[in-house]
C-alpha cells in the first residue's frame, strides 16, 4: 500500500519536474532564438522557414497560401450553406490568392487563436477582422488597413444599455475571448462582469438566449447584428478609440508584408474595397456605412 | 519562461481552480446521488423506472459532454428552458457522471453474493433494511476504486466548461493566450494547476484501492 | 417543425457537411485506435517486464495520461510544440498524436492487466517445451490477450469518437464547428436553428456511438 502510494507521489513529482524542465528549457531556447534573430536580421529573414514563417517565394513555390479567417462571423468571414467561405474578409483573401497565383487553404480561426496561428506559422496571413492594436503589433506585423472599426455595444431594445455606467453589479456583458472589446473592458471597466465565449456563433446564440444584458464587440459587428435581428438596438455605437482592421503576418515576414502593402495600395486604384463592400456588406449595412467602413488604398481618411 | 508573468497570472488561475473545483464537486455529488438512485432502481428491477434509467445511461454514455452542454446551454433556451452557465455545468457533469456511477455501483451490488440477502431476510430484516444496512455498505466499498476513477474522469471533463463561458482553468489559459500571447507560461500554469487538482485524487485512489479492495486477484 | 430550426439542415449542402464533419471525427478516432492497438500491445508487454527504469518511465507516462485532460494535451501538442521545437504539425496530426498518446497508455494498461491474468503456468509450460521468450509471447500469450482486448478496444473507439468533439478547439472543422457555421449563416432566416442543429448533432453522435458500444457489450459477454 505504502509502496504504491510512494510510487504515485514520486511519479507525480517527477511529472511536475519534467514539465517544468521542458518548459524552462523551451523558454530559454525561445529567448536565444529571439536574440539570434535580432543579431542576424537580414540573413535570417531571407530564409523565413527557420523563424517559423514562409517567405513570399516559399509560398509561391508551394502553390498554396494558408489564410486564417473566421468561419462563423457573418458578414465578414463565414461559411455559406454550400460550404464555401464568404464575406468581406474572404472576398479580399480570394483576390490575394488570385494575384499571387496560388491556391488558398482557409484555416478557420477563433478570435483568441489569431496571434498564436501566426506565431506558430500555421497560417501565412490572418484576415480575420483583426483590429490593429499596440499590444498585438508587438506580437505580429500588420499590413496597411482595409477597414475602420471602433467598439460598440448592442442590447435588447426593451432594455437598451446606453452607457457602460448603466450596467449593474450583477449584470453580465458578453464578449468574445481575444477581441479588442475584451481587452478594452478588462482594462477600462474592470468592475463589469464579462461573460466570455470562444466563438462568434456561441456568443451570439448566448446573447439571443438572454444570457447577458449586452454584447460588446467591434461596432461593425454589433451594428450588423442589430440590423439583421429584430429587437436589438446598438445603444453605444462607438466606444474607445477609432481603430483599423488590417491583415497580419508573422513578425519579421518582410517579403510577404511588403507584397501585401503594395497589393492594398494598388487595389485602391480600382476602388477594390468599395466593390468588396458592395458585394458582401451592402445587404447588411445598406449604402450609408460604405464610406465610414471602407478604407481604400490603405489610407485612413 | 518569465517568472514575473507567471506570478501575475497565478491569481487568475487560482480563481479558475476554485470555480472548476466548485462546479466539479457539485456535479460529482449530483452524479453520486443519481448513481445511487439509478443503481437501486436497476437492482430492484423497478418497473418503468428501470427502462427510463436504461435509456438515460445509453444516451449519456454515448454522447460527448461537450455536445450535451451545447444542447443544454444553447439549444434548450430556444424552446423556453433557460439556465445559467454554472447550473448547466453542474447539471451536465452530474448527468454524465450519473450514467457512469450507476454502472460502477451496480457492478458493486452484483458482486455481493445472493446468500447475504437471503441470510438477512431470514433474520427478519425487511428488503429495504437489507439493502441499506447489508448490501449497500459492502457494495460501496467494493466500488470505491471505480468511483474514484470516475471522479478523476469527471474532474478532467470539466475542461470543456470553457465553451459555455465558465472561467475554468482551460478557459483562463485560452483567454490569456488570446490576450497576451504568452503561450508557454499559460500552458505551464495550466498543467501545474491540473496537477494540483488531480494528483491528490489520484494518490487517494491508489491508497483506497489497496485499503478497500479485498478479494482481489492478479497483480 | 420549421420554428425549431430543423429546416436549415435541408438548405444547400448543410446536412451533407454535417455528416462530413462527423466523418472527420470518426476518421481521427479510427486512425488513433489503430495506432493505439498496435503500440498498446507493445507497451503492454513492456509493462510486464521487470526492468525498473522501464517501469518508472511507463508509470509516469500512464499517470500523465490519467491526470491531464485531453484538451490540455491537445493545446500543448498543437501550440506548445511549435513554440518549443518549431515543429509545424497540422491540427489533424496533433489530434491523432494526442489521441494515440492517450490510447496507447490505456491499451497498454489493459494489455498488461490481461497478460498478468494469464496463469504463470502457461509461461512455464511454454519454456519447458523449449520456446524462447519471444515465441512464448507471440504464440501463447498474445493470442489469448487479444481476444479479451477486442471488446475493450471497441469501447475505446466510442470514447475516442466522443472526445473528438474537442478538436474543434484547435481549429479542426468537425461536426460541432460545422453546426456552428450553419447556425451562424442562417441566424437571420431561422433564429431557432441552434435548437434543431444541436439536437441533430446530439443524435448523430448517439447514432454512431451507440451501436459500437452495444457491440462491445455483446462481445464482452460472449467472449468473457
Amino acid at each position: 500500500m505504502r509502496n504504491k502510494l510512494l510510487k504515485r507521489l514520486t511519479s507525480g513529482l517527477l511529472i511536475t519536474a519534467l514539465t517544468a524542465a521542458t518548459f524552462t528549457a523551451c523558454g530559454s531556447s525561445d529567448n536565444s532564438a529571439a536574440t539570434l534573430d535580432a543579431g542576424t536580421t537580414d540573413s535570417s529573414k531571407e530564409t523565413g522557414s527557420a523563424a517559423g514563417f514562409r517567405t513570399l517565394d516559399e509560398i509561391k513555390e508551394s502553390g498554396t497560401i494558408n489564410i486564417g479567417v473566421f468561419s462563423d462571423k457573418s458578414p465578414f468571414g463565414y461559411v455559406d450553406e454550400n460550404g464555401e467561405y464568404a464575406g468581406y474578409d474572404v472576398y479580399f483573401a480570394e483576390r490575394i490568392g488570385k494575384d499571387l497565383g496560388v491556391e488558398i487553404n482557409y484555416v478557420s480561426t477563433e478570435a483568441a487563436n489569431r496571434i498564436e496561428y501566426l506565431q506558430t506559422g500555421k497560417v501565412d496571413i490572418i484576415l480575420a477582422n483583426f483590429t490593429v492594436t499596440e499590444e498585438r503589433a508587438q506580437e505580429v506585423d500588420f499590413a496597411l488597413p482595409y477597414m475602420n472599426v471602433a467598439l460598440g455595444v448592442v442590447s435588447p431594445s426593451d432594455a437598451v444599455v446606453e452607457s457602460l455606467d448603466d450596467i449593474g453589479a450583477d449584470d453580465q456583458v458578453i464578449v468574445i475571448s481575444g477581441t479588442t472589446a475584451e481587452t478594452y473592458l478588462t482594462k477600462n471597466y474592470p468592475d463589469i462582469k464579462l461573460q466570455k465565449y470562444d466563438a462568434y456563433a456561441e456568443a451570439k446564440t448566448a446573447f439571443e438566449n438572454g444570457n447577458g444584458v449586452a454584447w460588446a464587440n467591434d461596432n461593425t459587428e454589433v451594428i450588423a447584428f442589430s440590423i439583421e435581428n429584430e429587437g436589438y438596438t446598438v445603444g453605444i455605437p462607438s466606444l474607445g478609440d477609432n481603430d483599423t482592421i488590417a491583415p497580419a503576418v508573422t513578425k519579421g515576414n518582410e517579403t510577404l508584408l511588403t507584397w501585401l502593402n503594395d497589393e492594398i495600395t494598388s487595389l485602391g486604384d480600382e476602388q477594390f474595397f468599395h466593390a468588396d463592400y458592395e458585394a458582401t456588406l451592402l445587404d447588411t449595412y445598406g449604402a450609408d456605412y460604405e464610406d465610414t467602413l471602407v478604407v481604400e488604398g490603405g489610407k485612413v481618411q | 519562461m518569465d517568472i514575473d508573468i507567471l506570478k501575475s497570472y497565478i491569481p487568475l488561475y487560482k480563481d479558475a481552480l476554485f470555480l472548476t473545483m466548485k462546479i466539479g464537486w457539485q456535479g460529482i455529488l449530483l452524479s453520486l446521488i443519481l448513481g445511487l438512485v439509478g443503481a437501486a432502481v436497476l437492482h430492484f428491477k423497478v418497473p418503468v423506472l428501470k427502462v427510463i434509467t436504461g435509456i438515460y445511461i445509453e444516451i449519456f454514455r454515448n454522447t460527448p459532454l461537450l455536445v450535451q452542454l451545447f444542447f443544454i446551454y444553447f439549444a434548450l433556451p430556444k424552446v423556453g428552458v433557460k439556465i445559467t452557465a454554472e447550473t448547466c455545468g453542474v447539471l451536465g457533469l452530474g448527468m454524465l457522471g450519473g450514467a457512469y456511477m450507476i454502472e460502477t455501483i451496480r457492478s458493486g451490488l452484483e458482486s455481493i453474493p445472493v446468500i447475504q440477502t437471503e441470510s438477512a431476510l431470514s433474520l427478519g430484516m425487511t428488503k429495504e433494511q437489507t439493502f441499506i444496512h447489508v448490501i449497500l455498505p459492502q457494495a460501496i466499498s467494493m466500488s470505491v476504486p471505480g468511483l474514484l476513477a470516475n471522479v478523476i474522469f469527471l474532474l478532467k471533463e470539466t475542461s470543456v466548461f470553457s465553451t459555455i463561458s465558465l472561467m475554468d482553468l482551460m478557459f483562463t489559459a485560452k483567454d490569456l493566450i488570446g490576450m497576451y500571447a504568452k503561450t508557454i507560461e499559460c500552458l505551464f500554469l495550466l498543467v501545474l494547476f491540473y496537477l494540483i487538482m488531480l494528483l491528490p485524487v489520484s494518490i487517494l485512489g491508489a491508497f483506497v484501492e489497496r485499503r478497500m479492495r479485498y478479494g482481489q486477484f492478479g497483480d | 417543425m420549421a420554428n425549431l430550426g430543423i429546416d436549415v439542415l435541408f438548405k444547400g449542402t448543410n446536412f451533407l457537411r454535417l455528416l462530413q464533419g462527423l466523418w472527420v471525427s470518426v476518421e481521427i478516432s479510427l486512425v488513433s485506435v489503430a495506432i493505439s492497438i498496435i503500440l498498446g500491445l507493445l507497451v503492454g508487454v513492456l509493462m510486464t517486464l521487470n526492468k525498473l527504469w522501464l517501469k518508472a518511465i511507463l508509470k509516469i507516462y500512464l499517470e500523465i495520461v490519467r491526470i491531464m485532460p485531453q484538451m490540455v494535451l491537445l493545446f500543448i501538442v498543437y501550440f506548445g510544440t511549435t513554440r518549443v521545437f518549431g515543429w509545424d504539425i497540422t491540427a489533424e496530426a496533433a489530434a491523432i498524436f494526442v489521441f494515440s498518446f492517450w490510447g496507447v497508455a490505456e491499451m497498454g494498461d489493459l494489455v498488461r492487466g490481461s497478460i498478468k491474468s494469464i496463469p504463470k503456468i502457461q509461461f512455464e509450460s511454454a519454456y519447458a517445451l523449449g520456446m524462447d521468450k519471444k515465441q512464448t509471447y507471440f504464440y501463447i500469450i498474445l493470442p489469448q490477450t487479444i481476444r479479451r482486448l477486442i471488446p475493450l478496444s471497441i469501447n475505446l473507439i466510442t470514447r475516442m469518437i466522443k472526445t473528438t468533439s474537442l478538436v474543434m478547439m484547435i481549429g479542426i472543422v468537425e461536426v460541432l464547428k460545422v453546426a456552428q457555421q450553419i447556425i451562424e449563416a442562417n441566424r437571420k432566416a431561422s433564429p431557432n436553428a441552434a435548437f434543431g442543429v444541436f439536437a441533430v448533432v446530439f443524435l448523430l453522435y448517439f447514432i454512431v456511438c451507440w451501436p459500437i458500444s452495444r457491440l462491445a457489450v455483446y462481445l464482452e459477454k460472449r467472449w468473457a
